[in-house]
C-alpha cells in the first residue's frame, strides 16, 4: 500500500484551492450587493475576485497537470493581473469625478482639494 | 505604416510566447505563423516607440513577486473580510508623491497598487509623480507606508540605477 498517492494527494489540494477560490468569487458578489457606493463596490467587485480567479487557476492546473494547460492558464492570470488595475482605474476616475462617491464616508479626501485648486494635468 | 526596422522586436517576441502558449505546443509551425502575425501586427497597428528605461534586477524581481503575492492575499482576505462583516468602512482618498517620477516606474506603481485589494489608484499626476488612492477601511498612514513600499520593491526591481539612488535618497518628499 503506498502511502503517498501524488495523483490524490494534488486532486485534493486542487479542490482545496478550487473551493477558496470560489468562496472569495462569492464574496465578491456578496459586495456588490452590501457595499454603499460604487469605488467599495468596485473594490469587492474587482479585487477579492483576482485572488479567487488566481487560486481557482491553481486548482485547475493542480488537476490538469499537463505543461500545455498550464501555459494557457499562466495567461489567464497574467492577463487578468494587467488588465483588472487599467478597468478598476478607468471605473474609479469616472466615478469620482462624477459624483458617486458618498462623502460622508471618506474620512480623508486629498484629491478633491487638488482638482479644485488647479485642475489636472 | 512603419518599415521593419522600425518594428519593436521585444513586442514581437512577447506577441509570438503568447501565440504559442494559446495554440499550446511548441511546434516549428506555430513559432513561424506566430512570427508572421505579430511582425503583421506591429506593422498594421504600430505602437508608439518607448524608451522605458526598463532593467531586471532578478533578485528584486523574486523578491517584488514574493512581498506582492503576499500582500495579494493578506489584503484579498481582508477585503473579503470587510465585506462580510456590518460594519459601516471608513474610506479615504490619498494623494501619495511618490520618489521616481519616469513613466515607467508611475504606471508599474499605480498597477501594483490597484492589483493589491483595498486601494484603487483613482487620478494620476504625472507632472508631479503623484498617485490619487483610494483606500478602503485601513489605517491611513499604513496605507501610504503600503504605497510607498509596493513603490519600493518596483523600483528595485525594475528600475534604473539612477531611480535606485533616488530612492536610497529618499526622494523629492
Amino acid at each position: 500500500m503506498t502511502v503517498l498517492d501524488w495523483g490524490s494527494v494534488c486532486d485534493w489540494t486542487a479542490a482545496v484551492f478550487l473551493l477558496l477560490g470560489a468562496a472569495l468569487c462569492f464574496v465578491a458578489g456578496v459586495g456588490l450587493l452590501r457595499l454603499p457606493d460604487t469605488l467599495t463596490r468596485m473594490h469587492a467587485a474587482t479585487k477579492p475576485q483576482v485572488l479567487g480567479l488566481l487560486l481557482v487557476l491553481v486548482g485547475v492546473a493542480l488537476r490538469l497537470r499537463s505543461w500545455v494547460d498550464v501555459g494557457t492558464l499562466v495567461l489567464i492570470g497574467a492577463f487578468q493581473l494587467m488588465t483588472v488595475p487599467v478597468a478598476a482605474h478607468m471605473v474609479g476616475r469616472a466615478a469620482y469625478r462624477t459624483g458617486q462617491v458618498r462623502g460622508d464616508q471618506l474620512v480623508l479626501d486629498e484629491l478633491d482639494d487638488h482638482l479644485t485648486r488647479s485642475g489636472p494635468d | 505604416m512603419r518599415t521593419l526596422r522600425g518594428i519593436e522586436w521585444p513586442l514581437v517576441g512577447w506577441l509570438v510566447v503568447v501565440w504559442v502558449l494559446l495554440w499550446g505546443s511548441l511546434t516549428a509551425a506555430n513559432v513561424v505563423t506566430g512570427l508572421v502575425v505579430a511582425v503583421v501586427l506591429c506593422l498594421v497597428f504600430p505602437l508608439p516607440p518607448l524608451n522605458l528605461g526598463l532593467r531586471i534586477h532578478p533578485v528584486g524581481l523574486v523578491r517584488f513577486a514574493a512581498l506582492f503575492l503576499v500582500d495579494l492575499t493578506v489584503s484579498g482576505l481582508r477585503t473579503a473580510w470587510q465585506t462580510l462583516t456590518p460594519a459601516p468602512l471608513p474610506c479615504a482618498v490619498l494623494a501619495v508623491r511618490l520618489r521616481c517620477s519616469g513613466d515607467l516606474m508611475l504606471a508599474a506603481t499605480a498597477i501594483a497598487v490597484s492589483a493589491v485589494p483595498g486601494s484603487a489608484v483613482l487620478e494620476v499626476q504625472r507632472s508631479t509623480a503623484t498617485l490619487f488612492v483610494h483606500v478602503m477601511g485601513s489605517d491611513i498612514e499604513e496605507a501610504r507606508d503600503g504605497v510607498r513600499r509596493l513603490e519600493t520593491l518596483v523600483v528595485r526591481a525594475f528600475g534604473t540605477r539612477a531611480e535606485i539612488a533616488s530612492l536610497d535618497a529618499g526622494g523629492t518628499s
